[in-house]
């Protein structure tokens, strides 16, 4: 028998190299993420760690929970979420946590997780996706784009489509007054805190039919009481961290001032911070809510 | 010739018992962390003898090692600027954080930051110059002869503490840049943004330091027996202390400018040290060195591994332990 030539070796060799480079390729895609990051992805991400509670909203909406091995320590949101391995808060993650997961995908948000954290796990070869959910339409846009990674494109579609058909509701309920009233979003207790034109909360206030007297350029503007009552707002609605517990204590303080409209009508309301601090499908839910609130004779209670 | 053999031998046994306790502690803490594997496991690939398991690997050589690398560094600079301070003011009770060099330089680093620059050489360039502002007022404020030496230096530091603390919180509350989103955790001494980069930036300005005040060492050792002495034994005082004190505000700022505020850890190793080896200088540098970075390293140990989830600042630890040493320090000095 003659000895292959060191031409035919080659020949074959570079066959073989070039099919096992399409076969690595057939398993992974490459994308781009909304911080203009190219990186290679899974095509099937099996191990996904979620660096954000709304990011583990999203997964357990679209059904890929199975594949969802990690959260951040305030993923409380479905309940399921609760029981898996907690890898830090948002802005605190815990890459060793992260890491000792052994994901083949990490699903960051852009304005929420730091960038060096995700430069990071990046350098340790985990891709890290981002992505950029600031209002109902990129939270639909977000769930489109995870959908895509996590191979579940027409749930997505169905949730996307959805949730913009219940804005499309809103939109029509609200058609029908032209009355704006003046809200105040109270975010923060001590100091005051609330929420300027270019976030989520104000979209949804402007949405559900109100006009949010702390629109202006600051995002999170800080209040004083004097400030608040010259500003008479007809409603007052807390998000409050703390919940319940001091809920009365809050209502008490601005009770004490009965010039305010909104507590001469009695028109001082709590909701959960979960519904509207996060960027996840449940902000449909926090709109609906919120045009009960500013818009109560529209379903009939005056 | 008998004294000069003699320190020779002791800093030997003090190189060696020190490189075994700081090699002890490095161990403990590169096999130790909040993924909560098997310390076994870890050693098993510190030493080489497993290589199965990648995770573990990556975790252990990019995640803890950078970050221990940053706590010896740390902990050694902190332990020399205690010392030098301790030596150049002749005031047993001084140390960075204490004088409010430390709170300066933090200073500089949150403008720095707010200003956009890279964390180096930008910050680190910016937190030496807020470091080298108030080494300069601390010199003028405790350069008076009519006051009592040693309350007044400490007194100017509290209160040179007390305006940084009120300007960095002036600053944070002007601005929400994102940039500033830990700034509560840098403030409070915390190791956690160590990388292989930063921790190899940082060695590089920080090792030739500490090669030069091993040099100064025995200046350092003439200057505490007094000024006087020192000059007519032939050592330009004036040019010695000025060195000193600049480069020690540059260690001192490159890791401000990483760590944030660490409290108390220049007091605790160069005191024990001194009392267990004497005051020579010789032997205290590079035991200050070795100790301090095995200090910085158990300290940060405790902050990664004690809470159940998450961490908590380093300095949190350093300053539970240093305050009380710190009043000890002082109720003793007063007898």
């Amino acid at each position: 028998m003659i000895p292959p030539s060191v031409k035919t070796i080659s020949f074959w060799l570079v066959i073989v190299l070039f099919a096992l480079f399409q076969l690595s390729q057939a398993d992974a895609k490459a994308v781009v993420d909304q911080m203009g990051r190219r990186m290679t992805v899974p095509d099937a991400p099996e191990r996904i760690v979620a660096l954000a509670p709304s990011i583990t909203e999203i997964i357990f909406a679209l059904g890929r929970q199975d594949r969802l091995k990690g959260v951040t320590t305030y993923s409380n949101y479905p309940p399921e979420a609760l029981i898996l391995p907690k890898v830090g808060t948002y802005i605190r993650l815990d890459l060793e946590r992260i890491v000792a997961l052994n994901p083949d995908l990490c699903i960051a948000t852009k304005d929420g997780n730091p960038k060096s954290a995700a430069d990071r796990l990046t350098e340790l070869n985990i891709p890290v996706y981002a992505v950029n959910p600031r209002d109902i339409e990129t939270v639909a846009q977000a769930v489109i784009e995870i959908g895509g990674l996590l191979n579940a494109e027409e749930k997505a579609r169905d949730l996307a489509e959805q949730m913009h058909a219940r804005v499309q509701r809103v939109k029509t309920q609200v058609a029908k007054t032209d009355q704006r009233p003046r809200v105040f979003f109270q975010i923060g207790v001590s100091p005051i805190v609330s929420i300027g034109t270019d976030t989520f909360i104000n979209e949804l206030i402007v949405l559900a039919g109100g006009e949010n007297i702390a629109a202006g350029s600051t995002a999170y503007p800080r209040f004083s009481r004097e400030q608040v009552l010259a500003l008479a707002p007809e409603v007052i609605i807390i998000s409050s961290m703390t919940r319940g517990a001091s809920f009365e204590h809050i209502k008490a303080e601005w009770q004490s001032w009965p010039k305010i409209p909104a507590v001469q009508n009695h028109r001082i309301d709590i909701v959960d911070s979960d519904l509207f601090d996060r960027p996840s499908p449940r902000l449909v839910e926090a709109l609906e809510l919120l045009v009960k609130l500013i818009h109560p004779e529209l379903f009939g209670n005056p | 010739m008998a004294a000069q053999t003699s320190v020779t031998k002791r800093l030997l046994l003090v190189i060696v018992l020190l490189t075994g306790i700081l090699a002890a502690a490095v161990l403990v803490a590169l096999s130790s962390g909040s993924s909560r594997e098997g310390m076994g496991a870890s050693l098993a690939i510190i030493f080489g003898q497993e290589d199965a398991n990648t995770t573990l690997e990556t975790i252990i050589w990019h995640l803890r090692f950078p970050r221990v690398l940053l706590a010896v560094l740390v902990g050694a600079t902190l332990s020399l600027g205690g010392l030098v301070f301790q030596a150049l003011l002749r005031n047993p009770l001084a140390e960075p954080y204490i004088l409010g060099i430390s709170g300066g330089s933090a200073i500089g680093a949150i403008i720095g930051i707010m200003l956009g620059l890279s964390r180096f050489p930008g910050v680190t360039f910016c937190a030496f110059i807020g470091s080298l502002a108030t080494l300069a007022l601390i010199l003028v404020m405790s350069s008076g002869t009519t006051i009592l030496k040693k309350d007044a230096l400490l007194l100017s530091g509290v209160m040179v503490n007390a305006f940084c603390s009120a300007v960095i919180m002036f600053l944070v509350s002007l601005t929400q840049d994102a940039r500033l989103q830990n700034i509560i955790f840098w403030l409070m001494g915390d190791l956690s943004s160590a990388d292989s980069l930063t921790t190899g930036i940082l060695a590089l300005i920080l090792i030739p330091c500490f090669l030069v005040l091993f040099f100064f060492s025995h200046a350092m050792n003439l200057l505490l027996v007094g000024k006087e002495t020192a000059q007519t034994m032939g050592l330009p005082v004036k040019t010695v202390t000025v060195v000193l004190l600049v480069l020690t505000s540059l260690m001192v700022s490159a890791t401000v400018s990483y760590s944030g505020l660490l409290g108390f850890v220049g007091l605790v190793m160069p005191h024990l040290l001194r009392l267990i080896w004497g005051p020579d200088h010789r032997v205290l540098v590079p035991a200050c060195i070795l100790g301090g970075g095995a200090y910085l390293v158990v300290c940060d140990l405790l902050a990664r591994t004690l809470p159940q989830q998450g961490e908590m600042p380093a300095g949190v630890i350093t300053a539970l332990i240093g305050a009380p040493v710190f009043i000890f320090l002082l109720k003793k000095s007063r007898r």
